[in-house]
């Protein structure tokens, strides 16, 4: 083989340079997760610099929040981060309770947790499938996609919704669980322990994986914390931050779960942290689902517009990609007078101009896979 | 006879009694293209996840149809699945999408957003009221997002909308024929003569 590829430094001589050039990869393009447009600048197959585009699924979402009421804005958050719809519910519901002062109850919060825990593992089963497609093996997207449905299911009785859920509203949940629901989850985490050993030993230990994620695009520490990065991917560079842990809500406050450290921030890294963060959520959900507390699942009317008292608000939670934030700014009406949304995908996004440079094409795929970024998270 | 089976092999039908089943030209070729569908892999938002990549997946199986292959070059796609809200960005995109695929081409628009702008309507300056604003649809599968399931049964619709050669837009009327392109040398006229000598010993029953 080698002795048929010949090298640009063969044929011209050695220190031969190439032009300069740059290629759209996007805005359709089957590794971008959506219509992200990134600009490369090459030099033979080397990419030089990354300068990533926004805007192709920009839906001007807070400018609509002006004009929606409380309620009515939670519907949108389903649509921005589409794979943990929940988690950003809660973060609208969150920052409406904590500035009109609405009380809940134990049940609420341990229902919230319970179906942003299973959001979670669905989410990162499906990360995991599209990661494995990237990469060019087809097995896991069908394996992950497998194991999602279960959890679709699950949540469809519940909600009613497979993706777009609306479900957690400020004074609580929309409905309340489903009388199969503590049965059918425990027959998931029964089902799901030995297909994650499966997951590993499919694509974790593949040398092909292995050396595909290994060493690529180190993001470090220092870097990830100056570009705002949150989630998984701050948390494989080695900083652990996670809301769940440092200013927990819901329950997480009492039950037990480890946060999973990366040693190097490589790709490597961000597989592994959130193969691990599958385990901590199925820890967590094994805790809560024997005993959820008895109650009302909605203490307000459920159609009722909020009032929320002059001022400005801010909450934030933990999604599968990071931290979700909400800041309000009331007038004393029932919409609010701006509404803005911190989003994780957009500065988990910005890590690719600091990792990328210097890597192949092929190299750059596997990195934008590793941040598990949804686009209309980040145009909005 | 020769010409059919040697040049034009995709026309001809083998049925049970060895012999050869030719109703029409059109309805052979739309009946390949109806079960053959190669869909554009584009999606912009949350419809993609249900209707490219869960129906695709294992439970739902897109496969099942006949349209599994999807591609990511529009010039090797005849399908082009508009999955998710279009901003207006991305409609010129859209649209050039839409003109670099191969005719004969068609047009699902899935989800709210796609079939009319979706929850993304009201007090908005950014997104199209419907990817029929920028180019033609076909089918539209309601839902926000659709299940895979009404996404299959749009996918069906569109195979007998291909197979009787129609819009939907315009029920019982005829579109245009949908013809594939004749190899060099061989006209019409030479496959409408061989087919009616074919068809004439059988008392000319069709």
């Amino acid at each position: 083989m080698s002795a048929i590829v010949t090298t640009l430094e063969q044929r011209i001589g050695r220190g031969a340079t190439t032009q300069e050039f740059f290629v759209n990869m996007g805005p359709q393009h089957p590794s971008t997760h959506g219509v992200l447009r990134l600009v490369l600048k090459l030099e033979g197959e080397t990419v030089k610099d990354v300068i990533p585009v926004l805007g192709y699924v920009h839906r001007g979402v807070e400018k609509m929040g002006e004009h929606l009421s409380y309620r009515q804005f939670v519907h949108l958050t389903d649509r921005l981060d589409y794979l943990s719809a929940l988690a950003n519910n809660w973060a609208v519901a969150k920052a409406v309770e904590k500035a009109a002062g609405i009380e809940t109850n134990e049940r609420i919060e341990t229902i919230r947790t319970l179906v942003a825990e299973l959001q979670r593992i669905a989410s990162h089963q499906l990360w995991w499938g599209v990661f494995g497609m990237d990469l060019g093996a087809f097995t896991p997207f069908l394996y992950g996609f497998r194991d999602r449905e279960r959890i679709t299911d699950i949540l469809e009785e519940t909600i009613g919704a497979r993706l777009t859920m609306n479900y957690i509203q400020p004074g609580g949940v929309m409905f309340d669980l489903h009388p199969d629901f503590q049965r059918k989850v425990k027959e998931f985490i029964a089902y799901f322990r030995p297909k994650l050993e499966e997951y590993e030993t499919l694509l974790s230990r593949n040398i092909i994986a292995q050396e595909r994620m290994r060493g690529v695009g180190v993001l470090e520490a220092a870097q990830a914390v100056a570009l705002g990065a949150t989630g998984p991917v701050l948390r494989a560079s080695g900083v652990a931050h996670d809301l769940r842990k440092s200013e927990p809500y819901g329950v997480y406050g009492k039950v037990e779960f480890d946060v999973p450290v990366g040693a190097r921030g490589d790709c490597w890294d961000r597989y592994w942290v959130r193969i691990e963060e599958i385990r901590q959520s199925l820890r967590i959900i094994e805790q809560l689902i024997e005993n959820i507390p008895e109650g009302k699942h909605l203490l307000v009317k459920p159609a009722v517009r909020t009032k929320v008292p002059e001022g400005i608000t801010y909450s934030q939670v933990e999604t599968a990609r990071g931290v979700f934030g909400v800041l309000l700014v009331s007038d004393g009406k029932d919409v609010p007078y701006r509404i803005h949304v911190r989003t994780p995908n957009f500065n988990n996004l910005w890590a690719i101009t600091r990792i990328a440079p210097g890597w192949r094409v092929a190299d750059l795929v596997t990195m934008i896979s590793s941040l598990d970024i949804v686009v209309p998270d980040i145009d909005r | 006879m020769g010409l059919i089976t040697e040049k034009l092999p995709a026309l001809v039908e083998p049925v049970p009694g060895g012999s050869v089943l030719l109703s029409s030209l059109d309805a052979v070729i739309n009946w390949a293209r109806s079960n053959s569908l190669w869909p554009l892999t584009f999606g912009t938002s949350c419809c993609a996840i249900e209707v490219m990549m869960a129906a695709g997946a294992a439970r739902h199986d897109l496969a099942r149809f006949g349209a599994e292959v999807t591609r990511p070059s529009p010039r090797q796609a005849d399908l082009l699945v508009v999955a998710g809200t279009i901003v207006r960005k991305m409609a010129p995109r859209l649209k050039l999408l839409y003109e670099q695929m191969a005719e004969p081409r068609y047009v699902i628009a899935t989800g709210s957003c796609a079939i009319s702008g979706g929850p993304f309507i009201y007090n908005n300056y950014s997104t199209v009221r419907g990817a029929d604003e920028i180019i033609p649809v076909d089918v539209y599968v309601p839902g926000c997002p659709p299940r895979p399931e009404a996404f299959f049964y749009g996918i069906l619709m569109l195979q007998k909308l291909i197979r009787e050669g129609e819009s939907l837009r315009t029920p019982g009327v005829r579109r245009k024929p949908v013809l594939a392109a004749l190899p060099a040398g061989i006209t019409i006229e030479q496959i409408q003569q061989e087919l009616r000598e074919l068809l004439e010993p059988q008392g000319g029953r069709r």
